[in-house]
């Protein structure tokens, strides 16, 4: 598997499990960037409450999450979420289309919540975009997303393009050089012809760009990153092109820590082999001890 | 093995095994230890000069003698950071399992990145030209296995970096 | 209570410590005088160079090495002078001249083998024409001149 989802996997599979044999249950768990779910039933087997606490709510308020969440689940939206989370869903299981396609659709369309809530500001951009290339000029106002403690998404619209910027840390220095490596490999991978179209891909460790220089509280150390991606318009004018493109860059911080760590683990893999080769090798140095079965005085071997 | 390598390794071969004339020998400072002398570096009548074998700066052999024990240090070539890093990780997950190689020491001479400890009564259990092999074996390999390392590094961030941008085409 | 008194290196009031100069034979000339000679023969192989002669150049720079405390200088200058014997030799002469040499001189080149590519600067001592005379000379007068090499104390 080397893209990641961009929907949850537990939410799709408990959702499409209830839908044929609707019980109780109450189940917590998570998502990437420290997002946690709620999967409980309240008063009936078949109404089940989907909580979502996430990060960067008050933020992503802010750049009319609320809309973008009425649109994709109309009156499923609850009023009040429950306690300690952010948003709730209630999903009412009668209300699901029979099996088939459009049972599929739906399901897939609520555990794709993360994906909607964050994809708020990136549609406000795509729309302030639209606005700044009518007027001819200006620039948007530059939206920031701490979606980790300290991690954040920046996203600017300008008359021709929207910029959309991730901070990033690297805890150790393995990740740091490896983290190197793999974003250098993305600069260098629109040369190839076939994927001349992708967006272009900057990065920098320590140095912020430009767009975000002036924003106080940057980290500024060894181990952060910032990788900016510039999309132009032809990556959002069609609604469906939009959207897979928006799904897209959200995991992109994700996508790139969790191939480092598969790097590593594969090096670790290599290494255990290697060692035991070298094991192998010594162990030939080792003179043979002969094993001599020793009988008592009753003739059976004696075992010490 | 690559031609530019032999002259290196047979060099260290050939001093591995002339140093490799050990002999049971107790502490002449401390009633009944049996220390490996290198190590305790005390009485400098049963040490000998410590002899440097070296490709260039980065890649050298120390050979430490003493009566009863020697210890054999590796600088490893490293090119960049990568390199370094990766160098760094497998010398210490070999280290961590120093107990099952006997004759590694768990922690390399300063200025080294590994380091051997061989003493009289590992030459007594195994036979002496299979460690000089296996010491051997372990320099010609460790730099393969680096290089490959990063050359898998590079190739895996180049197909995560084209697939990841190519799914903005569709 | 006072344990300073365990810091004490009692060793100094032993009389029978083993002091490093104890160990070997000190060279009977005066530091300055072994400078002088030293300086000599790097001019002596100089001219032998000239005339083609490695062998002899080889050996005069090998003969009464410098070595012991003190005579830093000369050490210098005599390794310089080895060096550029070596570096001037080709590769398909050295097995002829290492067997040429005398037992004694074979085993002060491998020293000095050793102290070349011991020195952390390098300077215009390459690692490869080293390991080359390495190899030869082993092959040549075998592992026992490593050994001596390296049980000698009179390091050079």
């Amino acid at each position: 598997m080397i893209l990641l989802e961009a929907h949850n996997h537990i939410i799709q599979t408990t959702l499409a499990e209830k839908v044929v044999k609707p019980t109780s249950l109450d189940v917590q768990f998570v998502d990437f960037d420290g997002v946690r779910f709620r999967l409980s039933t309240q008063e009936r087997k078949t109404a089940l409450l989907l909580s979502m606490s996430i990060r960067c709510w008050d933020e992503l308020v802010k750049y009319g999450v609320h809309d973008v969440l009425k649109r994709e689940y109309g009156s499923m939206l609850q009023p009040q979420p429950e306690a300690e989370y952010n948003v709730t869903l209630l999903v009412d299981l009668e209300q699901i289309p029979p099996e088939g396609e459009e049972r599929d659709a739906a399901i897939k369309s609520i555990s794709l919540l993360k994906r909607n809530a964050l994809a708020a500001p990136f549609e406000l951009a795509f729309q302030t975009q639209k606005q700044l290339e009518a007027a001819g000029s200006g620039q948007g106002e530059l939206m920031a997303m701490h979606y980790r403690d300290e991690e954040a998404i920046y996203i600017q619209a300008s008359p021709d393009r929207v910029t959309v910027i991730f901070s990033t840390i690297f805890r150790e220095e393995t990740d740091r050089i490896f983290g190197k490596v793999f974003l250098q490999e993305f600069v260098d991978a629109r040369r190839l012809p076939t994927i001349q179209s992708a967006p272009q891909v900057l990065y920098t460790t320590r140095e912020p760009p430009l767009e975000i220089r002036h924003l106080p509280g940057l980290k500024d150390s060894e181990d952060v990153g910032y990788v900016t991606f510039v999309l132009f318009p032809r990556h959002f004018t069609h609604p469906t092109v939009a959207a897979s493109t928006i799904s897209h860059i959200q995991l992109f911080r994700d996508y790139l820590h969790y191939h480092i760590k598969c790097s590593k683990a594969y090096m670790h893999s290599r290494m255990r082999y290697r060692v035991s080769e070298f094991q192998k090798v010594l162990n030939r140095a080792k003179t043979e001890v002969a094993v001599t079965d020793r009988k008592t005085a009753s003739g059976r071997s004696m075992i010490r | 093995m690559s031609n530019v390598l032999r002259p290196y390794l047979a060099a260290v071969r050939s001093t591995l095994t002339a140093a490799l004339t050990l002999e049971d020998f107790s502490s002449q400072v401390v009633e009944r230890h049996n220390k490996p002398e290198v190590e305790v570096g005390v009485s400098k009548e049963v040490l000998l000069n410590p002899l440097t074998i070296s490709r260039n700066e980065n890649e050298r052999v120390l050979i430490e003698p003493s009566i009863n024990s020697i210890r054999l240090s590796i600088k490893i070539k490293q090119a960049d950071e990568i390199e370094r890093i990766l160098c760094h990780k497998f010398t210490r997950f070999m280290m961590q399992r120093a107990e099952s190689f006997i004759v590694l020491r768990r922690k390399p001479v300063k200025g080294y990145d590994i380091s051997f400890l061989i003493t009289n009564n590992h030459t007594d259990t195994m036979l002496k030209h299979k460690i000089v092999d296996f010491i051997i074996q372990f320099m010609e390999e460790v730099d393969k296995e680096i290089s490959e390392m990063k050359l898998s590094l590079n190739a895996r961030a180049r197909v995560v970096a084209e697939s990841y941008l190519a799914a903005f085409n569709s | 209570m006072d344990v300073n008194f365990r810091k004490i290196d009692i060793d100094q009031y032993d009389e029978d410590v083993l002091n490093e100069e104890e160990l070997y034979e000190p060279d009977r000339r005066d530091p300055s005088q072994v400078l002088n000679d030293t300086k000599a023969k790097s001019a002596a192989v100089r001219s032998a160079l000239s005339k083609g002669d490695t062998v002899g150049a080889l050996s005069t720079v090998l003969d009464q090495a410098p070595y012991g405390p003190n005579v830093e200088e000369a050490k210098n200058l005599n390794l310089q002078t080895l060096v550029s014997i070596l570096n001037t030799t080709k590769a398909t002469e050295i097995p002829g001249i290492v067997k040429a040499l005398s037992t004694d001189a074979q085993d002060t080149l491998m020293k000095y083998l050793y102290k070349g590519m011991a020195l952390p600067g390098w300077g215009d001592v390459s690692g490869s024409v080293l390991l080359g005379w390495h190899e030869k000379l082993t092959e040549a007068a075998g592992v026992g001149c490593i050994v001596r090499a390296m049980t000698d104390r009179r390091t050079v």
